[in-house]
C-alpha cells in the first residue's frame, strides 16, 4: 500500500505544483535562506488549508482520482507540505552526514541541470512507479517536485527505514506516530504533522473479513462516480483498510459521521448494522503507520511459511508493485501421483489429506514431465512462454524444473532465511559446475541482510566492499547493533576507526589461514586452511578429512585451535570410546548428534552418545609388540605386513589392536584399525635416541660392575619387607648370646627379636644376629638388611635375578633366544660373570666343573646354567634341567646338538652339583650363599621345589623331556615318570620328588624332608653314573 | 626460512657418566636429541656450536646433574609465501602430499592448475595434463607455502603450484 500511495502522491503532486514552488524547492535545496521562506510560506498558509490539502490527498491515493476544483488549493499547500518536509529534511540532512550530502547535492544538480528536460527522462526513472494518468496530466512544472521525489526515493533506497518515513511524510505525517521505527532524527518534524482534532476524524467500519481491500475499492469508484463537484458528492476523504492486520475493518476519513454513513450506503460486504467507530485522534498515526516492509527484490531468498514447502527456501522471481504479492520459484515437491491412492478421496477429506501429505512430503527434486505423464499425464499441458517451454500440472506451473508460485508476502519468512549453500545450488539451473549460474551477489545479500550481529566479533579482519568506503581492510573494534567500528588496517586510513554497517562488510580471509566454520551449515565446527577466498566464498581444507569445503566467509572465524575438530559433548573425533564388553571403536566423525565410529574389526556405524559406555583415555605407556617383536608404542608408525599394506601412525592401542590414523587416507577420517601380529615397525616416534640415556645408569659401568649379571642394569635396590623380619635367628655375642628368638621388627642397625626363651621383645644389633632355619636350626644367610645383603648377593646376582625370575628368565631370554648369534654373547657374558659366583658358592665345585673339560663349549656350560637358573631349579636332576631349554628354545638347538653329547657327560657330573648351588641361589626370598655347606644347602632345597617351579617354566619341559629322554638312559628313566606330571604344570611340587625320587631311591625317602635336598648331593654321584652312560 | 638459532637446553646427567668424557656425552646428548626435532614452529637441522655448556648442578636426592647448555642451531622455519622444492610422497583424489625436507605439505585440488587433471586410471595414479607434465609419487615440485599450521609435535602445511614459475 505504501507504494502504491507513495506513487500517487508523486504524480500527484506533479499534476498540481505550479512553478513557484519548484523554484522554492530548489533554493530550499541549494540554499539555506530558503529555508526562511519556506517557513515563512507555511505560515502564510492556513494551518487548516494544509491539512485539508492532505486529506484530499489520501483521497485521491486511495480513488486514484483528481477533483479537479480542489487541486488549486490543493496544489499550493502540497507545496507547503512539501516545503515542509525540506524543512524536516534539513536537519536529517545535516546530521546525517555523507551519504545524505552526497544525495542533496545531486539532486541540487538535477534541479539546475534538468529542469529544461522532458519528462520522459523522469519517466524512465519512475517508469513504473507513475500511474499513467498523472503521467498524462503532468504539467511543465511538475518537474522539480519529481524531483524531490527521486530524491526521496534515492533515499529509501539507502536507508530502508526510509520506506515508513516516506509513507508518512506524503500524509504529511499525520497519520505517522512514532511507534517503533522512526529514527530519532524525525521525531521533532513529524511532532509537527500529527494529526490534530481540526483534522478530519477517522471512523472505522466493520466489513466481511477478507473483503477490506474490496470495500475500499467500491468506495473508491463511488468517489469516482460522484465527485466532489458534482451533485452529490461523496464527503468522504479518503478511506483504507490494513489488510489482515485488522480483518474485517476499513477506515474512512470524513470531517462528520453522516459523510461516512451516507458514502458507504448500499457498499458491498460492508455491515452497516454494526457501529462505526470513531478513531481516536492519537490512534491515527497508528492506523497507518505501515509495518517496515522487507525490501524483497527479485533474486533475494525467502522461506515458506505454511504448507507443503514449509521451510523450504525459496527465490523471489517477481514482487508485484504493490509489495504484497510475490512470485517465486521453488524446488518442488512433488510426487506424481504416486502415493494418490491411498488417499484418492477428494472432497471431506481434503483436510486429512493434506495432513497426511505434509506428513510425509517428497523430497525435494525438480519437476520432471517424464515423470508427471507417468500417472499424472491428464493434469499436465505445456505452454511455451517468453522465457521458453514451461508445464502446468495440476494448476501449478513449472518452468526449467521449479515451481512457479503467486505467493503473498505474508506467507514468507523474509527475516533471517539464512539460505545454506547445498540448498542455494539446487536452484542453480542447469549448470555444470553448481555454483557457476548462481547469483551469488543476491545470495550474499540475503545473508547480509540476515548476518547476526554476533558474527562479527572485535578483531575479525573485514572488508568493506560496497558503498563508500568500499575496499577499506581492516579489523573489528566493537559492534553496537548492525553498525561496526572498524580499524583500519590498510591503506591510506590505515589506524583510523570508522564505522559502517554491517551489511556493507564482509569478513576477509587470506589463503592459509586457519579457520573454523562457525555456522550455516553443515559444517559446523569444521576446522581448515582456507585456500581458496573468491568474493564472498571461501573454500577451505579440512584438516580432518582433507577435503575441501565451500562456505560463506561469514561462517568462518579465525581459529587459533589446533586440532580439536568436532565434538560432540566429550568425544572427540579419533577417541577411543567402548561400545560394549567386546568392543572398542574409534570416532571418525562427529555429527551433531550421532557420532560415526569405526570398531576394531573395521566396520563403521553410526551411533548415538548414549549408546557409548564411555570413552577410553589412551595410556600414554600402552606397549605392544609387532609381528617381529618390536616394541611398538603410540606415536610410532607402522606399516601393514599383508593386504593393503597401509600404514600410519598409532593413535590407539587396545589389546592386540590397533589404531592408525593416517593423514593421507581421506576416507573414515584416516583412521584404520589392524591386529598387532599384522605390522611391522616403520619408525619409532621421534626416533628414540639411540644413545645412553644419560638419566640412567651408565651402561658402560654396569657392564663393568660385578653384579650386572647379563649386562643389564643392577637390580633396583629393594626397598620393602626387610628379609630379617619373621626370621628366627640366634644372637651371636652379647648379653643374650645364643638365645634364639624371632625378630619381630628390624630397621637398619637394630632388630627387635621376640626371644624364645624370655618371650619379650629386646632390641638388639642386627650385626650380632644369624639366622637361623626355624627347624633344623641351620644358619642361614639372609640378606642383610633390605634389599639383600652385600655377602650374599653376588651369587644371587648371578644366578638370576631375583625378581620375578621364573618368568623373568624365560621371558626375558626369549627374545634374545630368537637372535641365536646374540644369545652366545649374551651367554658368555652371563658365564662370565657368573664365575665368580661360582667361586662363590663352593670354591672347590668350579675347579671341578674345569675338571670336567666340560668347558670345551663354553655356552654349553651357560646353558647348563641357563637351565638352573630358569628351569632347572624344578628338575632336580640336572640333565632334565639342562636339556630342557635346548630343546624348548629354538635357538638352542643347534647348541644344544653341537654340545650336549660331550658336555653332557662331563658337565652333567661337575655341572649339577653347581647347579644346586645355583638353584637354590635363584630361589627367592632364601639366598643360599651357603649353600656349598651341606647343611645350609640341604634345607632349602625343597622349598626351593615348592617356589621355584611355576607352570610356566614347567611349560617347555615335556618336550625337552621327550627328546632328551634317550640319552641318558638310566637317569632319564625316573624322570618321565615324573615329569609329564610336571608339565601338567599345577602341581609341580608333587611330581619334583617323584621324579626327584625316581632316579634316586635312596634319596627318595629324603625328598620331602629338607634333607633330601642335601641328599640332593649324594645324588649328585650318582647322576654322575648316569650321565656317563650315554 | 632458515636462521641460525642460540636456544637453551637442560641436560641431566646420571652420576654413572661424571668423568672425563661428561662433555662428549652431552654433546652427543644434544645433537640425538636437538637434531631433527620439531617444535611445532620450526625445525632444527643442524647444532652447530654449543656457546655454554654451563656447570652441572647436583639435584639433591636424585645424584643427577643438570646442565643448561646454550648452542646455535639452524633451524627451519616455514612461512606462509615460502617457495619450496618438495617431493610427491602421494597423490590422492583431494590432492597431493609433499614433503619438502622435514615439513609436508598438501596441496589440495584448488591449488594445482585446472590443465592438470586427476588421471586415476593410470598406475600409479598421478596428476597430468596429458602432455609433458605429470604428477605421480616421487615427482619433484615447486610449491610455494600457502598457510601453516602448527601442531604439538608436527608442522603440517599447505601448498599450491598454481602459480607461475611453480609446478
Amino acid at each position: 500500500m505504501s507504494n502504491f500511495l507513495n506513487h500517487d502522491f508523486g504524480s500527484e503532486d506533479e499534476d498540481d505544483d505550479f512553478n513557484p514552488p519548484h523554484v522554492d524547492d530548489s533554493d530550499a535545496e541549494d540554499a539555506k535562506p530558503a529555508k526562511v521562506d519556506d517557513d515563512n510560506r507555511t505560515a502564510s498558509y492556513g494551518n487548516d488549508d494544509a491539512k485539508h490539502n492532505v486529506e484530499e490527498e489520501d483521497e485521491k491515493d486511495v480513488a486514484d482520482d483528481d477533483d479537479n476544483d480542489d487541486e488549486d488549493e490543493e496544489d499550493e499547500e502540497d507545496e507547503e507540505e512539501e516545503e515542509e518536509q525540506e524543512v524536516n529534511n534539513r536537519p536529517r540532512k545535516r546530521r546525517r552526514g555523507g551519504v545524505m550530502n552526497f544525495i542533496e547535492e545531486e539532486a541540487g544538480v538535477d534541479e539546475e541541470e534538468d529542469e529544461a528536460e522532458d519528462e520522459e527522462d523522469e519517466l524512465a526513472e519512475f517508469g513504473t512507479e507513475m500511474h499513467p494518468d498523472d503521467l498524462d496530466a503532468l504539467p511543465a512544472g511538475a518537474e522539480t517536485d519529481d524531483r524531490r521525489h527521486r530524491q526521496l526515493d534515492r533515499q529509501r533506497e539507502l536507508d530502508a527505514t526510509m520506506d515508513a518515513e516516506k509513507q508518512a511524510q506524503m500524509l504529511k505525517e499525520r497519520y505517522g506516530r512514532n511507534r517503533a521505527a522512526a529514527s530519532d532524527a524525525l521525531v521533532v518534524p513529524k511532532r509537527l504533522l500529527l494529526p490534530s482534532v481540526e483534522d478530519p476524524s477517522i471512523w472505522g467500519g466493520r466489513c466481511k473479513p477478507g473483503k477490506e481491500r474490496e470495500v475500499v475499492f467500491s468506495i473508491q469508484k463511488r468517489i469516482e462516480e460522484r465527485p466532489a463537484n458534482s451533485r452529490n458528492p461523496i464527503r468522504i476523504i479518503s478511506a483504507f483498510e490494513r489488510g489482515n492486520i485488522m480483518q474485517g475493518w476499513f477506515y474512512c476519513e470524513a470531517r462528520r459521521q453522516p459523510d461516512v454513513i451516507e458514502g458507504l450506503e448500499g457498499i458491498n460486504f460492508y455491515y452497516p448494522s454494526q457501529k462505526l467507530t470513531l478513531v481516536p485522534v492519537k490512534e491515527m498515526p497508528d492506523l497507518l503507520r505501515v509495518q517496515k516492509s522487507e525490501e524483497l527484490l527479485p533474486g533475494g531468498w525467502v522461506r515458506i511459511k505454511r504448507g507443503k514447502y514449509q521451510g523450504d527456501l525459496a527465490q523471489i522471481e517477481e514482487v508485484e508493485t504493490n509489495g504484497l504479492n510475490v512470485t517465486v520459484r521453488l524446488v518442488p515437491r512433488l510426487d506424481y501421483g504416486m502415493n494418490e491412492d491411498a488417499n484418492a478421496l477428494v472432497g471431506p477429506d481434503a483436510k486429512r489429506k493434506r495432513g497426511a501429505v505434509s506428513a510425509v512430503r517428497p523430497p525435494q527434486r525438480l519437476f520432471s514431465e517424464a515423470e508427471a505423464k507417468k500417472k499424472h499425464g491428464k493434469f499436465l499441458s505445456s505452454t511455451s512462454g517468453l522465457r521458453g517451454k514451461s508445464w502446468n500440472y495440476l494448476n501449478e506451473n513449472y518452468e526449467d524444473g521449479f515451481l512457479i508460485k503467486d505467493m503473498r508476502v505474508n506467507l514468507l519468512l523474509t527475516k533471517n532465511v539464512n539460505p545454506r549453500l547445498e540448498e542455494v545450488t539446487m536452484f542453480a539451473r542447469g549448470a555444470d559446475d553448481g555454483t557457476a549460474n548462481l547469483d551469488l551477489a543476491s545470495l550474499a545479500e540475503t545473508l547480509k541482510n540476515s548476518t547476526a550481529e554476533d558474527a562479527y566479533q572485535p578483531g575479525d579482519p573485514v572488508e568493506v566492499y560496497r558503498g563508500e568506503q568500499q575496499g577499506l581492510v581492516g579489523r573489528t573494534v566493537t559492534t553496537r547493533g548492525d553498525i561496526v567500528s572498524l580499524e583500519v588496517t590498510e591503506g591510506d586510513l590505515a589506524g583510523q576507526t570508522i564505522d559502517a554497517p554491517v551489511r556493507t562488510l564482509r569478513k576477509r580471509f587470506r589463503e592459509g589461514d586457519h579457520v573454523k566454520v562457525i555456522g550455516g551449515s553443515r559444517y559446523q565446527n569444521e576446522l581448515g586452511m582456507v585456500v581458496q577466498v573468491k568474493e564472498d566464498t571461501v573454500t577451505l581444507l579440512s584438516d580432518m578429512s582433507m577435503q575441501e569445503i565451500t562456505v560463506f566467509s561469514k561462517d568462518l572465524r579465525l581459529s587459533a585451535e589446533m586440532a580439536a575438530d568436532g565434538q560432540l559433548g566429550i568425544y572427540d573425533v579419533h577417541d577411543l570410546v567402548q561400545l560394549d564388553a567386546a568392543t572398542v571403536a574409534c570416532v571418525i566423525k562427529v555429527d551433531r548428534e550421532s557420532l560415526r565410529v569405526m570398531d576394531q574389526n573395521g566396520s563403521t556405524r553410526n551411533v548415538l552418545p548414549t549408546q557409548v559406555a564411555n570413552k577410553i583415555t589412551p595410556r600414554r605407556d600402552a606397549v605392544a609388540t609387532d609381528r617381529n617383536g618390536a616394541e611398538i608404542r603410540l606415536g610410532d608408525t607402522v606399516k601393514e605386513l599383508y593386504g593393503e599394506q597401509r600404514s600410519g601412525v598409532i593413535r590407539h592401542i587396545h589389546r592386540s589392536f590397533l589404531f592408525l590414523h593416517n593423514k593421507a587416507q581421506a576416507e573414515s577420517a584416516g583412521m584404520s584399525v589392524m591386529r598387532t601380529t599384522n605390522v611391522v615397525t616403520v619408525s619409532a616416534r621421534g626416533g628414540r635416541p639411540a644413545g645412553p640415556d644419560l638419566t640412567k645408569l651408565n651402561p658402560a659401568l654396569a657392564m663393568q660392575a660385578p653384579g650386572g649379571g647379563r649386562g643389564a642394569n643392577m637390580p633396583p635396590p629393594q626397598r620393602g619387607r626387610d628379609r630379617l623380619l619373621g626370621k628366627t635367628v640366634t644372637v651371636r655375642k652379647g648379653r643374650y648370646k645364643g638365645l634364639v628368638g624371632i625378630v619381630r621388627d628390624a630397621d637398619d642397625n637394630t632388630a627387635q627379636v621376640e626371644l624364645y626363651t624370655s618371650n619379650k621383645p629386646v632390641h638388639i644389633e642386627r650385626d650380632i644376629l644369624v639366622p637361623k632355619d626355624p627347624i633344623t636350626k641351620q644358619s642361614l644367610d639372609v640378606g642383610r638388611g633390605r634389599g639383600g645383603g652385600g655377602g650374599s648377593r653376588v651369587p644371587y646376582g648371578t644366578s638370576a635375578v631375583p625378581p620375578g625370575r621364573d618368568g623373568g628368565w624365560s621371558g626375558g631370554r626369549t627374545p634374545m633366544a630368537a637372535g641365536d648369534s646374540s644369545r652366545t654373547p649374551a651367554w658368555g657374558g652371563a658365564a662370565s660373570s657368573r664365575t665368580p659366583a661360582w667361586g662363590g658358592n663352593s670354591g672347590s665345585r668350579t675347579p671341578a666343573w674345569k675338571n670336567d673339560g666340560s668347558r670345551t663349549s663354553n655356552p654349553w656350560e651357560a646353558g647348563n646354567r641357563t637351565a638352573y637358573g630358569g628351569i632347572g631349579n624344578r628338575t632336580p636332576a640336572w640333565n632334565s634341567g639342562s636339556r630342557t631349554p635346548y630343546d624348548s628354545g629354538s635357538g638352542y638347538d643347534a647348541f644344544a646338538s653341537g654340545s650336549r653329547t660331550p658336555a653332557w657327560g662331563n658337565a652333567g657330573a661337575g655341572n649339577r652339583t653347581p647347579a644346586w648351588g645355583g638353584l637354590p641361589n635363584s630361589r627367592d626370598q632364601r639366598d643360599f650363599d651357603d649353600a656349598p655347606t651341606p647343611g645350609g644347602y640341604s634345607a632349602p632345597t625343597p622349598g626351593a621345589y615348592g617356589s621355584a617351579p611355576t607352570p610356566g617354566a614347567s611349560a617347555p619341559t615335556p618336550g625337552a623331556w621327550a627328546d632328551n629322554a634317550p640319552t641318558p638312559g638310566a637317569y632319564n628313566a625316573p624322570t618321565p615318570g615324573g615329569m609329564p606330571k610336571r608339565s601338567g604344570g599345577g602341581a609341580y611340587d608333587a611330581p619334583t620328588p617323584a621324579a626327584y625320587d625316581a632316579p634316586t631311591p635312596a634319596v627318595g625317602g629324603a625328598a620331602a624332608t629338607p634333607g633330601a635336598g642335601y641328599g640332593d648331593d649324594d645324588g649328585g654321584p650318582r647322576y654322575d653314573d648316569a650321565t656317563p652312560s650315554p | 626460512m632458515f636462521f641460525l638459532k642460540e636456544e637453551t637446553k637442560v641436560i641431566s646427567l646420571h652420576p654413572s657418566f661424571f668423568g672425563p668424557n661428561m662433555r662428549e656425552y652431552l654433546i652427543t646428548r644434544l645433537n640425538e636429541e636437538e637434531e631433527g626435532r620439531c617444535t611445532g614452529d620450526h625445525f632444527v637441522i643442524c647444532v652447530m656450536d654449543m656457546v655454554d655448556i654451563g656447570e652441572g648442578r647436583v639435584i639433591p636426592s636424585s645424584g643427577n646433574a643438570e646442565y643448561t647448555i646454550k648452542y646455535r642451531a639452524i633451524i627451519w622455519k616455514p612461512f606462509r609465501g615460502e617457495t619450496v622444492d618438495a617431493i610427491v610422497t602421494s597423490v590422492k583424489p583431494t590432492g597431493i602430499f609433499t614433503l619438502a625436507g622435514p615439513l609436508s605439505v598438501f596441496i589440495a585440488r584448488k591449488n594445482i592448475p585446472g590443465d592438470i587433471k586427476w588421471e586415476p586410471n593410470t598406475v600409479p595414479p598421478q596428476y597430468t595434463d596429458h602432455a609433458d607434465q605429470v604428477i605421480e609419487k616421487g615427482t619433484s615440485l615447486r610449491l610455494k607455502i600457502l598457510g601453516v599450521k602448527p601442531d604439538v609435535a608436527a608442522i603440517n602445511a599447505i601448498g599450491t603450484i598454481k602459480e607461475d614459475y611453480l609446478g
